[in-house]
């Protein structure tokens, strides 16, 4: 049994935890869940030793734990998966499973990879991996990599595995695969953390479930006694009422963006949706259901095989990137914020104004008019209210919550009116999510954009959109509009994903 | 949410960095290093040395741009002196051979030396194949076309023709005068055109780039042709200055290319560059190499020291980058 007391953490700034105290028993699934900021990954790099809790004490069997560091953990037989997957590229599958204990294979310090492989493949059998154990890491799926994570973690004999959001970047199929694993571990006496911000998961997968606020533990609830309303209302711990940010006032005579029939091998199959000026449209599902493939055929970075798109009541033909941003001003904010959404190195003037530059040239001299560059970032950064200390800050040197709304601020520059916003709030903290939501909503209602936004944290698409599109593997499978009573919406978001996970 | 005057006060970001810290630093060395040559040397401030040397930083400056623009895009590029010589051999054919009139063969030369250069930009992006490959590959395509058509042998060129790598106005070489352009064109087009900020972004973000409707393709394209053309009016310069087109032009190119560009602030990861840093690169370059020759320091050891000078400059700016990061971070 893993006990944790009156745990405290803070960081410069930032209260992550606040007296939290959760008991994980043997053999259980144990939902760990809360909103972006609720101080999972503290809790969680504490259990795990990789940083030191400022106040209070981790019992496992009732002996106190005091890790000096992750190795600390492993040895006592608790480990975690990590989202990001942390497997060596270029290893084998069995290398990278008996990492640790490599060297009680060798003879003479030469590895005996035959004894290696047959080990190996024990644990690789108990997870479901059915690959040769000699296979290159860096060939598997997402799903197999984590796969290959959670067996390493059974080889060192772990207990307890703390798992974060293990379900990202799966596919539907691969999911139900690995809820069918860790059942299986969950037999055999583990104890199971499981970290997510997925309803549904929790509902089908966890025997109870812990909820986080602002650093603060709302509670541990059995899943039988639960509602999903419960639930929403423990994490957002307002009245579910006031869930949502209220009606949207959308313009349904004014389809700013209509797709039909979009279809693009292996990635989207016959999508079709009409995008309303004012309106904020929710893609919801899971990662590879099709929700970032369709937002990447409508920017032009993917090609359509079939199917039609119009801007502004015409045909367009978006064959690129710079198709879309220019010619349609359609202004795609990546979830991939530092690898593919900032110039982290250049200034907050460059990253703001980097697709208005062709409009402020002069023709003659080829100049890019620096006052009026200047002025466009200025009223950007004020509609944003983002905190720099000025243009010539350098971006990466800003908070995750400022970058975000830098990342948006460009579209808004750049004078698009159709903006698709993935993931906005990944990574920001709890303060500077509900000022993103604010923005977002500001854009839709005051400045008459139409907005499509892109998220898996259900509650946020609840509060934000009017209208919610349900991805399954690749198709539009449900419809939930008007969603301004946030437990409807989870009802009827639910019915649209279906029962896949039971 | 907060007002935004109150985050964002309006005067504070009118402040522009005009001279970052890293160019007083450039300056500070290039004046400690003349001062200190000076007090040396009895020689180093007579006019002939003066006219020699800044014709040497002239060329050095040009060479290490036609490298910086493709570090800039995230490239680089190998066969800077291979597009040199080659170009060499353009010209020498063009005057020689063909018999064409004195300058009236420049035009080519360029036209050629762009040519190589867009050449490996293509094949770069068209064959999506590694920078360092293409132009390690080029460069001996270029250096065997060269050894190929030339024999070996230099081109006769015009007297008339060596005037502007020769001579100079008020002790001032053309070369160096030739230079001043060419510096400010390109401060301009990374400063102040749409194509110099987005080939920075290209080589800033190129995911980034992508997504804001940037055609990475076409910077990478641009920014090499931009460098063969450099090489092409080094090698045309350089021939003049000989009063002859040897096709061993271009030989020792490479390893000044980066050091020069290098020491001048380009960044080996793309996204930064400053001419005007080029041109102190240059300079510093120019006068370590001299004092290093006042000193009678042994020539055969030279490669020695340009090596250490380039690792010491990676590292110092290492620091640098570690202890300003530190600061930043509140």
């Amino acid at each position: 049994m893993l006990e944790l007391r009156n745990i405290s953490k803070s960081f410069p700034g930032v209260k992550a935890l606040d007296g939290v105290s959760v008991t994980f028993s043997p053999g259980e699934i144990h939902a760990l869940v809360g909103e972006n900021g609720a101080g999972k990954s503290t809790l969680m790099k504490i259990v795990t030793g990789i940083c030191r809790p400022d106040v209070g004490e981790v019992l496992y069997d009732g002996r106190r734990l005091d890790f000096q560091g992750y190795r600390d953990s492993l040895r006592a037989g608790i480990d975690i998966v990590h989202q990001e997957i942390q497997v060596v590229p270029e290893s084998t599958v069995a290398e990278s499973i008996m990492i640790d204990k490599l060297a009680t294979f060798g003879r003479c310090g030469i590895i005996r990879w035959k004894k290696v492989y047959e080990s190996a493949l024990r644990f690789m059998q108990m997870v479901g991996l059915n690959v040769p154990p000699d296979t290159i890491v860096k060939g598997l799926s997402v799903a197999q990599k984590r796969l290959t994570q959670i067996a390493r973690a059974l080889s060192a004999d772990a207990r307890v595995i703390l798992l974060d959001e293990p379900t990202a970047s799966l596919t539907e199929h691969e999911t139900g695969n690995l809820f069918r694993i860790l059942r299986n571990l969950k037999d055999r006496g583990v104890t199971l953390v499981f970290v997510s911000h997925k309803f549904e998961e929790v509902f089908a997968l966890c025997d109870r479930v812990t909820v986080l606020r602002d650093g603060r533990c709302v509670g541990t609830r059995s899943i039988g006694e639960l509602k999903p309303a419960g639930l929403v209302r423990m994490m957002i711990g307002r009245e579910v009422e006031q869930a949502h940010m209220g009606r949207l006032n959308v313009n349904r005579r004014k389809v700013v963006l209509s797709a039909r029939g979009l279809t693009s091998k292996g990635r989207i199959r016959d999508n079709a949706f009409d995008l309303y000026e004012g309106e904020i449209l929710g893609f919801y599902g899971l990662v590879g259901a099709g929700r970032t493939e369709l937002a990447r055929v409508v920017i032009g970075a993917d090609r359509a095989d079939r199917g039609e798109i119009a801007v502004r009541g015409r045909t367009a033909r978006i064959r690129s990137i710079a198709d879309s941003v220019y010619r349609y001003r359609i202004g795609y904010v990546t979830e991939n914020r530092k690898e593919e959404g900032l110039f982290l190195r250049d200034t907050v003037r460059s990253n703001i104004s980097v697709a208005v530059w062709p409009r402020l040239r002069n023709r003659v001299t080829r100049r890019i008019n620096r006052g009026q560059e200047d002025e466009i970032c200025r009223r950007t950064v004020a509609a944003m209210a983002v905190r720099t200390a000025g243009l010539n800050q350098i971006v990466e040197n800003l908070s995750g919550g400022n970058q975000q709304k830098i990342s948006v601020g460009k579209w808004l520059a750049a004078d698009c009116d159709i903006l698709i916003v993935d993931e906005p709030t990944v990574g920001v903290d709890v303060g500077a999510k509900d000022q993103i939501h604010h923005l977002i909503r500001d854009l839709a209602q005051k400045q008459r954009k139409a907005v499509i936004l892109i998220s898996s944290d259900m509650p946020e698409i609840i509060k934000m959109a009017n209208r919610i599109l349900v991805f399954r593997e690749g198709r539009i499978v449900g419809e939930v509009d008007d969603v301004d009573n946030p437990v409807r919406g989870y009802k009827e978001i639910s019915r649209a994903i279906g029962a896949f996970l039971q | 949410m907060t007002n935004a005057n109150e985050t964002f006060p309006a005067r504070a970001i009118d402040r522009r960095t005009v001279v970052s810290g890293r160019t007083v630093g450039l300056i500070a060395a290039a004046l400690i290093l003349f001062a200190g040559i000076g007090l040396v040397s009895d020689t180093f401030l007579s006019g002939y040395t003066m006219f020699v040397l800044s014709r040497q930083v002239a060329f050095f400056t040009i060479i290490a741009l036609a490298q910086a623009v493709c570090l800039t895009v995230g490239g680089l590029n190998l066969s800077v002196g291979a597009i040199g010589s080659i170009c060499t051999v353009v010209l020498g054919v063009s005057m020689g051979e063909a018999g064409l009139n004195g300058w009236a063969a420049v035009p080519i030369v360029l036209a050629a030396g762009g040519a190589a250069g867009f050449l490996n930009g293509f094949l770069i992006v068209k064959l999506r194949m590694d920078a360092f490959i293409v132009t390690l590959s080029t460069m001996f395509v270029y250096m065997g076309l060269r050894s190929g058509i030339s024999g070996g042998q230099p081109y006769v060129v015009p007297a008339s023709f060596g005037i502007v790598g020769q001579h100079g106005i008020l002790g001032i070489p053309y070369v160096f005068l030739i230079m001043l352009p060419v510096l400010a064109f390109f401060s301009y087009l990374y400063g102040n055109t749409v194509f110099g900020r987005r080939m920075l972004a290209t080589g800033g973000n190129a995911d980034a780039a992508r997504l804001s409707g940037i055609s990475n393709d076409n910077m990478i394209m641009g920014a090499n042709t931009l460098s063969g053309l450099l090489s092409g009016l080094a090698a045309v310069l350089w021939a003049s200055e000989l009063g002859s087109a040897a096709p061993e032009t271009g030989d020792s190119w490479l390893i000044v290319s980066f050091a020069v560009a290098i020491i001048g602030g380009t960044s080996l990861t793309g996204g930064v560059v400053s001419p005007f840093g080029v041109l102190l690169g240059g300079i510093i370059y120019t006068l370590i190499r001299h004092g290093l020759i006042e000193m009678k320091a042994n020539p055969y050891y030279m490669n020695v020291y340009i090596g250490i000078l380039i690792l010491l400059t990676i590292a110092i700016d290492r620091l640098r980058e570690v202890y300003s990061r530190g600061k930043g971070r509140q």
